[in-house]
């Protein structure tokens, strides 16, 4: 019983990796990024959408890949300069 | 007096940090520049888009992603002693790198085989020239990836894997800006 309840305790840390959990995030906003193309919503919503998703991935590979998320000061600066490339994109598409 | 600084606070190497900001300025005007051009002829642009496989290229984005995770697992690997585990981790990465190639590779075949080449529009010039770059990295850093895999000290595993993870993130920025955003 003890086993069990340890092994089943390791297999529980095992899948709350942050490094799993932000794969598993990773592949479902890319998911996400495609599910969204065909729907029939307003294009400045859809590219909207789309650099909103690119902004979130991009957040976590930088805060958990690249381990950002322990330099809590440079987190926010690379987040601010990437919100900041996405918001001239979105400005360029709409002109 | 604190001997710490903002610069310490950043994880491994300050020298591959200048590295990565640099690739992102450099491919970020280049995406800028992208859309720039792309006011002078939206409805070209658009129309030279809908050539690309946006499928392939999605599912290129999951084989990065993915890669880019089996390197972070090999330094996690590494730093808790399991060595031949962050060996295997970091193979794998290299050979879905080199999976990421080949998809590109048939979806240039394919642009060839349409008579596409980067002289048919500038969204196309844009098109060869941005994934080409990023591709290019994409090939050395399935190099470099097997070379710390070799030389496995952590050190070296942290600077690979960061490489890595900063032509993943680069990805992640083209992918919408170059197949979505028609």
């Amino acid at each position: 019983m003890s086993a069990l309840s340890s092994c089943s305790k390791y297999g529980r840390r095992r899948l709350l990796n942050p490094l799993t959990r932000t794969w598993v995030a990773l592949l479902a906003l890319t998911v996400a990024s495609a599910l969204l193309i065909p729907l029939p919503i307003p294009r400045s919503a859809l590219a909207a959408a789309i650099l909103l998703l690119a902004l979130i991935k991009s957040r976590l590979i930088l805060a958990r890949y690249l381990d950002l998320a322990h330099s809590p000061a440079w987190l926010r600066g690379f987040s601010f300069g990437l919100i900041c490339f996405a918001v001239v994109l979105f400005g360029l598409y709409l002109i | 007096m604190s001997g710490s600084s903002l610069i310490d606070e950043l994880p491994g190497e300050l020298l591959m940090w200048v590295l990565i900001i640099s690739e992102l300025l450099v491919f970020g005007a280049g995406l800028i520049a992208f859309m720039g051009v792309r006011l002078t002829d939206p409805t070209g642009f658009a129309e030279a888009q809908s050539h690309l496989h946006r499928t392939g290229a999605a599912l290129n984005t999951a084989v990065l992603v993915t890669s880019g995770y089996l390197a972070a697992m090999a330094l996690h690997w590494r730093q808790t002693e399991r060595g031949k585990a962050a060996r295997f981790s970091l193979i794998g990465a290299a050979l879905l790198g080199v999976v990421f190639l080949i998809i590109k590779g048939i979806e240039y075949a394919d642009k060839a085989a349409q008579g596409i080449s980067f002289e048919t529009h500038p969204f196309f010039l844009f098109y060869y020239l941005l994934t080409g770059f990023h591709a290019a990295h994409v090939l050395a850093g399935v190099g470099v990836l097997l070379l710390v895999a070799w030389h496995d000290h952590p050190r070296n595993i942290e600077a690979g894997a960061q490489f890595w993870h900063m032509v993943d993130l680069v990805w992640i920025m083209l992918f919408p800006v170059i197949y979505l955003l028609g």
